[in-house]
């Protein structure tokens, strides 16, 4: 058998297209292909469920999920902040995250034209920077069976519950301003909480590397409260771990998980494609139902048996305020080594 | 010839050397919570780390921890790597595949398996408490014990393979001569083996020291939020604290002292060795 040259070019050429459709977009032409920096575990999951399949496979977008915990997530961000191109089209953060890294001029101003869900968003919960996609509030959960219902943070301080309060270490910011609440402190004074953390240190506050063994430690009832997400309670309860929440007297803040557009993201449509996804009222439904967070639209309207768990009453809601988050920026560091040197050290 | 060592140490500099003089010149940065850092040239990293007693502390216990695990390792890489060096059956292959067998497994999925056996819910504590042997959990997670137990069962294989690569070496002439002279085991193994044998001891040390200095997965899954060791300190400092100059700060003393001690170890040794 012989191979002409017009045989072998033709026969190149068709490798080349059969090896490239198998490509990712970069490759190819820019489309088809939106890159999601995001949590895995439930949160992943639901959005792959109610995002991503029904949401944008029918518009021939493949969403890739690059998934891991925020902190390394934030460092790619920092780290590729000049880089021509990003890894992420989107960037799901918490609030303060999100406001911490926008402002390192990471983020495009979102173009809210582009979104035909935008008139849906909570008003308070608007920001130039990022779409809101679900939210809670940050709430004690204690133990029902063991303890009457606190008031509020100041009961973790109570020696009678002596090695009854647990902390998840990566919350170390979320603690910090739990203790400073409980001795007076403000969204925009933690200073209160060095004395108090180290009350609750002498007595016997227990520290544990994850929510996870968090839930592990409730559900064992070794130790009774931890500030937590209040959706978080919502699962674990549903999980039949023994909590109830209180709102805070002392004030609280809410959570509010945010989406993002880097400035080099290489998929800025399809990224904008997402983001309306995201704020589709079934969506966020199916976040409530599943995993007790708040919606973020208007229009989405949750089963009464749910939002009597997760919704949150009037004279609640005036307990919750937005974090300072410039404070929180400036003194980041500080708190971080705080819980590190002082409380745990 | 050394046309040959021109790709891999094009590699070496592109990936290893490069990188870290990045690294170097972010330690000397200064760390802004607005700006993420200020360029600088300033050796503030340096001596923060060096003066505050937080760091002096888990610099220590890396050291402890990384000088504890070679002892243990090497005491027990020995008789193993003997073993499986004098070995003549037909299973030998297969005892060195065992041997290598905890290298398949990633360190965090070993370190999970390790959680799996040692948590308050653990195999272990689950197998007590069902014997009525315990009435509540016994704390064998998140403690020095449990981060010893994990580092030793990553970095064992590499110093048993070093060691029998060193004894294979050595003709087993050498320890019946002793032994005819009229040498006790233990004499034949102080006098003889274990002198042939310290270019071994040496490279093994070496390696495994260099590994558990730089242990993080161990550190951080077995030893909880509460133990720290350097390797875990550097990851906060860049991650969680965005103080990427002073991380690039811990990083560098980590390098420069596991560097010095290792240089100064194997100078000892080989001092000892040549005499």
């Amino acid at each position: 058998m012989t191979i002409t040259r017009r045989a072998a070019l033709a026969g190149s050429a068709a490798a080349l297209a059969s090896i490239t459709a198998g490509l990712p977009g970069h490759a190819r032409a820019q489309g088809g292909q939106v890159v999601v920096g995001t949590w895995g575990g439930d949160y992943g999951e639901l959005l792959r469920q109610n995002i991503d399949a029904p949401l944008m496979r029918p518009k021939d977008i493949e969403v890739l999920q690059d998934i891991a915990n925020a902190d390394p997530r934030k460092t790619k961000l920092l780290a590729e902040r000049q880089a021509r191109r990003g890894t992420y089209d989107v960037a799901c953060l918490s609030d303060t995250d999100m406001h911490m890294i926008g402002q390192q001029n990471v983020f495009d101003t979102i173009d809210t034209a582009k979104l035909s869900r935008n008139g849906a968003i909570i008003p308070a919960l608007r920001k130039p920077y990022a779409v809101p996609h679900i939210y809670s509030a940050l709430v004690l959960l204690y133990n029902p069976d063991k303890m009457p219902k606190p008031e509020g943070f100041a009961a973790m301080l109570d020696p009678k519950y002596r090695g009854r309060v647990g902390f998840s270490d990566i919350l170390y910011s979320t603690n910090t301003f739990a203790a400073a609440m409980a001795a007076g402190g403000a969204f925009d004074n933690y200073e209160p909480a060095k004395k108090s953390l180290m009350d609750l240190r002498g007595l016997d506050a227990k520290v544990y590397p994850s929510n996870e063994a968090v839930a592990a430690a409730l559900k064992s009832e070794e130790i009774w409260m931890t500030p937590m997400w209040l959706a978080r309670g919502f699962m674990w309860q549903k999980a039949g771990i023994p909590v109830k929440h209180v709102v805070p007297q002392e004030g609280a803040y809410a959570i509010v998980f945010e989406c993002g557009v880097p400035k080099n993201a290489r998929n800025k449509d399809n990224a904008y494609t997402w983001l309306d996804a995201s704020l589709d009222a079934r969506a966020q439904t199916a976040f409530a139902d599943r995993m007790g967070y708040l919606p973020t639209v208007t229009d989405a309207a949750l089963p009464p048996e749910i939002m009597q768990q997760i919704g949150l009453s009037e004279a609640e809601q005036q307990r919750l305020r937005a974090p300072d988050y410039d404070y929180l920026l400036k003194n980041h560091a500080g708190i971080l080594d705080f819980w590190n040197k002082q409380f745990k050290g | 010839m050394a046309a040959l060592v021109l790709p891999a140490g094009l590699l070496v500099v592109l990936l290893l050397v490069a990188p870290m003089l990045l690294l170097f010149r972010i330690s000397l940065n200064r760390f802004s919570p607005t700006e993420l850092m200020v360029e600088a040239t300033t050796a503030q990293n340096y001596l923060q780390a060096v003066q505050d007693p937080y760091y002096q502390q888990v610099l220590l216990t890396t050291l402890g921890i990384a000088l504890g695990c070679t002892l243990v390792t090497l005491v027990m890489g020995f008789p193993a790597a003997y073993w499986l060096a004098r070995m003549e059956s037909r299973w030998k292959s297969l005892a060195t595949i065992v041997t290598l067998f905890p290298l398949l497994v990633g360190n965090v999925v070993r370190a999970a398996g390790w959680m799996a056996l040692l948590g308050n819910e653990g195999a272990i504590n689950a197998a007590l408490i069902g014997l009525g042997l315990i009435s509540a959990p016994l704390p064998l997670l998140y403690n020095t014990g449990s981060v010893v137990v994990g580092i030793v069962a990553v970095v064992l294989p590499y110093m048993i393979l070093t060691l029998a690569a060193v004894i294979e070496g050595i003709p087993r002439q050498t320890e019946e001569a002793a032994a005819n002279l009229g040498g006790r085991p233990m004499t034949v193994f102080r006098r003889v083996l274990l002198p042939l044998a310290l270019p071994g001891v040496m490279a093994g040390c070496v390696l495994v020291f260099i590994l558990c200095m730089n242990t993080y997965a161990s550190a951080v899954l077995l030893g909880g939020p509460q133990f720290k060791m350097m390797a875990p300190a550097v990851y906060d400092q860049f991650v969680r604290g965005n103080n990427w100059p002073f991380g690039a700060a811990l990083a560098f003393i980590l390098l420069t002292v596991t560097l010095v001690l290792t240089v100064l170890g194997s100078a000892l040794i080989g001092r000892k060795y040549r005499r």
